[in-house]
């Protein structure tokens, strides 16, 4: 079963959620601030990040920053605001998804699951548009030779998109198809992430060439 | 200068030169012999004429007249009439454009002070108006201003202690959320321990139920607080309604609520906000009304004649008392006091209500004349974000 960081300052909710979470059959690595976290994450290579934003010292926006520099492990912020710039801000760093405090163990097991499985390899052929080659099976994206790092989200979301060029998804389907939130999902998930997906396989992201916006739809991929 | 003295002074001046004109219309035709009694009516009784009279210039006059070829003078009665007119008209034209030069001065400020109280009626109780002289208008310029000041100063008191207030109610939500994150995450396991049996998990059931509905009342204070702080905000997509009717209900599990939403339906709505409007009316109409309730949409015509969205949620019950109807958004109104605390949070239509209003629309809360509560949300097709 995976392996699960959690950073949360407050001690109760610290061991409510541990509890929680080991009874869902994960195994928690528990840190109390984001300096522990990111030692810890060092130490154990955790499968997944369950980040409160408000933490003493280094917060939960810097713990996520500093984390993705090196890794593309999942994160999942936790927040007690549910207010839109902490959520903003969260997915700007980097974050995958989000939970607003307080939150039920089957939600947050739910989302841990989801980011998780999109990892998971679909077992077809490479396939090359333009300069950008897509290797299903070994999960591996290279832009012009070189690979491209990406989160299991940011990987997911192009392999949604690219499984169908050209034809467009809605936000809500990318929601649903990605992050497999329920049909009220949070739409600035696909945004932010569609966002940070073209600054790394764009050569300009101004003029996006593979994952381009339909004005009042959604996104699409190509045509390349 | 004082306005008194301003008055005081216009007086005088008016008086003299009334006196001035009459007196040189009385030496102008005071050659053509008017009646006595004519004398009387346009110089006044010969008191006042030995008061103002001056020796006859009758040069000053020859000089006017003689040219014009008339050497004998006219008693007549027309003519002295036309005199009289042209005096009385001299005369009130002097005393009008005296009288309007003097009360310029004293009008102005007036003027500048009704429009000051317009704008402060109006709201804007920053309006203060810059004193000019040392009179009593200029008095009562600085009263006004003294006035506008204290009440600025206490409705910016009384704003900030509501907003403390405001702001009191959102904090003490977001702190109990984090002890509620712990109990959230434990209460299940009590609830489904097979070690609690009898009164322990009795016990245990009912501290589960008691933190969910702690945690939708959390939710929900934080929700409104939102709406007071004023940071609410519309995010709006291209809505299919009967599908979001559909789901909204699919997903709360209340499949015995009855649909008449046409297809192909579509409006420009915040999709969450929407389905908590529609979750929070269907649910007050299952807990408060009678079975069955029914959701109907449609389109009718606003008040300008254009489109609008209309969703209708109608119970079977015994409706709402008249009494009860203008209060039923109001936060945490229970209709029926002896009524145990349902389920819901108390917030729930308030909140149904702030985000119609949000989207630009109205809840309209009656009975249907067949029995039964309607509650009627106009949404506009295409609702306005705020940037």
């Amino acid at each position: 079963m995976a392996t699960v960081l959690l950073v949360e300052d407050d001690p109760a909710a610290r061991q409510g959620l541990e509890l929680a979470l080991r009874r869902l059959g994960y195994g928690v690595q528990a840190a109390e601030t984001g300096e522990a976290a990111l030692r810890d994450f060092r130490d154990a290579a955790a499968d997944v990040v369950v980040l409160d934003l408000m933490l003493p010292g280094l917060d939960g926006f810097e713990v996520c920053r500093r984390l993705r520099r090196g890794s593309d492990v999942p994160v999942i912020i936790l927040t007690a605001r549910g207010d839109d710039l902490d959520i903003v801000g969260g997915l700007e760093a980097g974050a995958d998804d989000y939970v607003v405090k307080p939150v039920e163990p089957r939600v947050l097991d739910a989302r841990i699951r989801a980011v998780i499985r999109r990892t998971a390899r679909t077992g077809s052929p490479a396939e090359t548009y333009g300069q950008l080659m897509i290797d299903r099976d070994s999960l591996i994206v290279r832009r012009a030779g070189q690979d491209v790092s990406l989160t299991p989200t940011e990987l997911r979301l192009l392999l949604v998109l690219s499984a169908s060029p050209r034809q467009v998804f809605s936000r809500e389907q990318l929601l649903g198809l990605v992050w497999e939130h329920d049909y009220l999902g949070d739409s600035r998930l696909v945004d932010a992430c569609v966002q940070r997906l073209r600054a790394k396989i764009e050569a300009d992201t101004s003029q996006p060439r593979y994952i381009q916006t339909v004005r009042g739809f959604g996104y699409r991929f190509g045509p390349v | 200068m004082p306005v008194r003295t301003r008055l005081v002074i216009a007086f005088i001046v008016v008086a003299l030169l009334s006196a001035i004109a009459s007196s040189w219309f009385h030496t102008l035709i005071g050659s053509y012999h008017l009646s006595a009694w004519l004398d009387d009516v346009i110089l006044g009784p010969r008191w006042l004429q030995s008061l103002v009279s001056t020796t006859p210039r009758s040069g000053h006059a020859l000089l006017r007249f003689r040219p014009l070829g008339q050497p004998a003078p006219l008693a007549d009665h027309h003519t002295a009439l036309t005199f009289f007119g042209i005096e009385a008209g001299v005369l009130l034209a002097i005393i009008a454009a005296v009288a309007l030069a003097v009360s310029r001065p004293v009008l102005l400020p007036v003027r500048r002070l009704a429009r000051a109280a317009q704008r402060m009626s109006g709201g804007d109780l920053s309006v203060r108006i810059p004193p000019r002289g040392r009179d009593e208008l200029a008095q009562l310029v600085t009263s006004f201003n003294g006035m506008a000041c204290a009440l600025e100063d206490k409705v910016g008191e009384l704003e900030q202690m509501e907003s403390r207030a405001r702001q009191f109610a959102g904090d003490v939500s977001h702190e109990l959320r984090t002890p509620l994150t712990a109990l959230t995450a434990v209460v299940g396991i009590l609830d489904e321990h097979p070690g609690l049996t009898g009164d322990a998990a009795q016990a245990a059931r009912l501290v589960s139920q008691e933190v969910r509905h702690l945690n939708r009342l959390v939710e929900d204070l934080i929700e409104i607080s939102r709406f007071d702080a004023g940071s609410a905000q519309l995010v709006t997509d291209e809505t299919d309604v009967a599908n979001a009717v559909g789901r909204c209900l699919r997903a709360r599990g209340w499949s015995n609520v009855g649909t008449d939403v046409p297809a192909g339906l579509t409006a420009r709505l915040d999709r969450r906000r929407f389905d908590v409007v529609l979750a929070n009316l269907v649910g007050n109409a299952l807990r408060h009304g009678g079975p069955p309730v029914t959701v109907k949409a449609g389109i009718q015509p606003d008040d300008r004649g254009d489109g609008q969205l209309a969703v209708e949620v109608r119970d079977h019950g015994h409706g709402l008392a008249p009494a009860a109807i203008p209060q039923v958004f109001d936060r945490f109104y229970k209709a029926d006091t002896a009524r145990a605390r349902s389920e819901g949070s108390g917030l729930g239509l308030a909140i149904a209500w702030e985000n119609t209003r949000l989207h630009g629309g109205h809840i309209h809360a009656g009975n249907h004349p067949a029995g039964g509560a309607v509650f009627t949300v106009k949404l506009p097709l295409s609702a306005v974000e705020q940037p």
